[in-house]
């Protein structure tokens, strides 16, 4: 029997005391996990609009709460355009629709027709709508999809009334999840003439980018540039929150994880008292002692981790048709937030036993015979 | 060693003192006692009359307060405790003191860890001594599907796991009938024939002391009498 084979057998024959833990670790394993893919994806759907039609850079309202509430207005848009090192620039407003209880945040695209193919949209089916059409409209392919509308079908958006004209896709989720109809039809509906909620930039080749990034916000305090995924929090701070939200809880999972460890091998200790007199009477040294009670945490901690693993991702599979983010929810699973439920595992593991297990190894043996 | 040297005793004791609670209980008082090499030996007396804790003492589980303990010529004070037990004593406790979850091979098997040896070393040494014990047909037993007499067997084989040059056994037969308690004494007598180890058995009947080469009567803490097996004690104890 090797020393493994002992700390599996001990942690097998305790089955309710080990259930209970590893249930612990679980469900803080699958918290993260969830709310890791939650917000990754989130974000990376919301990094998508910012980088559809292939842009150098993004031009948003500075420090709005959401991407989608920054307002820029056509002085500002002309002024942009201006620069020596801009080659094109894409005015599009965006607006959130309601169109039922399954939809309650359906995505309107305003683009003028002849900047789609600038904006990298693609048409699937049918025809792109026509500049000044007051009733036309594209969905895109997941929306046309997810609503059963085709080419040549009507839709209510708001109280609007609009014919589906085309269908496209620009390859990312969040824009084949919304319809894109004119920019001044949007913009009259929203009774928003002349705005616009980002300015998506291609500069000239040799142009220096961050110099001309630099120049831009220089010139205009109200606005801010984004290229990277790290600069997005400049123009959406829900996001920064919900990322911010999301280390916290992943921290609380943590501790409260390995307050569950350490209760339960707590009250191990103590039962086994006696067991570890006799390991230590029969020569084991406190190395050794620790070594077995950490051991026991961390095959615990490990199985409560695969089992929190596989929560989270059916957790996220419902949460996948909740209707508030279908749409511009697309799961991703990086491999780093499989690694960060790894290091938890083990962090509670370490965390919770390292207490007990030091408590363990410095009974005396005489006194740990004693204990009944 | 020199020719014409006697060689050291197995268990030396000089001037062992052991208080308990600061003092109010003398355990030990002044004990000075010699165990030679392959000598089976009995400590009896009555309870509390400290004979536990000197067994205790010799097993390094606990320090006297004063005075020297010697085992196989080195001094416990500065003997590293854990290798001590380990390698060079086996203890026989009177409940045994198995782990209930592991079977017998296991439990064998679990005094071995960090003596070097590997995987099936270990295990082909836990079967010689279940079979030395009369026990390699229950090997996969765990202990509360074993007798009394067949738990302390199972004990006695943990206790030679690393090659003990002393067995320590307190009480070996307390919990036993009087046909497994013969067992377990024709057993020790065996195992100090063939293995040559030194055995120092606590007890407090007669029956069993008289097993012994050697019966050491205690009283208060004091040693008061050192009887050849048989003699019995003059104070009436």
């Amino acid at each position: 029997m090797s020393f493994f084979a002992l700390i599996a057998r001990n942690v097998f024959t305790r089955k309710l005391r080990s259930s209970l833990t590893g249930v612990a670790v679980a469900i803080a394993i699958m918290t993260v996990v969830a709310l890791g893919v939650l917000t990754h994806s989130l974000r990376l759907t919301a990094i998508s609009v910012l980088r559809t039609g292939e842009a150098d850079f993004t031009v948003a309202q500075k420090g709005v709460s959401d991407v989608v509430y920054s307002a820029m207005d056509d002085a500002q848009v002309e002024r942009l355009k201006s620069y020596p090192g801009v080659d094109s620039l894409i005015g599009v407003l965006i607006a959130v629709a309601k169109l039922d209880s399954n939809h309650p945040f359906f995505l309107e695209l305003g683009i003028p027709p002849d900047q789609l193919a600038n904006f990298g949209v693609q048409v699937l089916d049918g025809t792109a709508y026509d500049p000044t059409a007051t009733d036309q409209v594209m969905l895109g392919y997941r929306a046309a999809d997810d609503l059963h509308k085709t080419v040549g079908d009507r839709i209510t958006i708001d109280t609007a009334d609009f014919r589906v004209v085309g269908i496209y896709t620009v390859g990312n989720v969040f824009g084949d999840s919304a319809s894109m109809l004119p920019l001044t039809t949007l913009q009259g509906l929203e009774r928003k003439p002349g705005s616009v909620t980002l300015a998506f930039v291609k500069v000239k080749p040799g142009t220096d980018i961050a110099a001309l990034r630099a120049s831009i916000e220089k010139d205009n305090p109200a606005v801010a540039t984004v290229r990277t995924e790290s600069e997005f929090g400049r123009v959406d701070r829900n996001l920064s929150l919900i990322s911010a939200a999301n280390v916290a809880t992943s921290i609380l999972a943590l501790v409260i994880g390995a307050i569950g460890v350490m209760n339960t091998t707590v009250m191990s200790v103590f039962e086994r008292t006696r067991e570890f007199g006799v390991l230590r009477a029969v020569g084991w040294t406190r190395a050794r002692v620790v070594g077995l009670v950490m051991g026991e945490a961390v095959l615990i901690s490990l199985a409560g981790a695969a089992v929190g693993l596989a929560m989270g991702y059916v957790a996220i599979r419902l949460i996948e048709h909740v209707p508030q983010v279908v749409g511009v929810f697309q799961p991703d699973y990086p491999a780093s937030i499989f690694g960060r439920a790894l290091g938890m595992a083990f962090g509670m593991a370490f965390i919770g036993a390292f207490y007990p297990a030091v408590r363990a190894a410095l009974l005396e043996p005489m006194e740990a015979l004693r204990h009944e | 060693m020199s020719e014409g040297t006697p060689p050291p005793a197995a268990i030396q004791t000089v001037d062992v003192v052991k208080v308990f609670d600061g003092g109010l209980v003398r355990a030990l008082d002044c004990v000075t006692m010699t165990v030679g090499r392959g000598e089976f030996v009995a400590v009896m007396g009555p309870s509390g009359s400290g004979k536990s804790t000197l067994l205790h003492l010799v097993a390094s589980l606990d320090a006297p307060t004063s005075g020297a303990i010697i085992v196989s010529g080195r001094d416990l004070r500065s003997a590293g405790n854990e290798r001590f037990r380990r390698s060079e004593v086996g203890l026989v406790f009177q409940l045994h003191n198995l782990l209930p979850h592991l079977n017998a091979l296991e439990n064998v098997v679990v005094p071995m860890f960090s003596n070097g040896m590997g995987h099936r070393e270990q295990r082909e040494r836990a079967r010689e001594l279940l079979k030395a014990v009369d026990l390699s047909a229950k090997e996969k037993m765990t202990p509360p599907r074993l007798s009394g007499g067949e738990r302390q067997r199972l004990a006695i084989a943990r206790a030679l796991a690393n090659h003990p040059s002393i067995i320590l056994a307190d009480e070996p037969t307390g919990s036993l009938d009087s046909t497994s308690a013969d067992r377990i004494l024709a057993l020790f007598r065996r195992i100090r024939e063939e293995r040559g180890v030194t055995i120092m058995l606590v007890t407090h009947d007669m029956h069993v002391a008289l097993a012994a080469d050697r019966i050491m009567y205690m009283r208060d803490g004091r040693i008061v009498e050192g009887l050849p097996a048989g003699a019995p004690p003059t104070d009436g104890g």
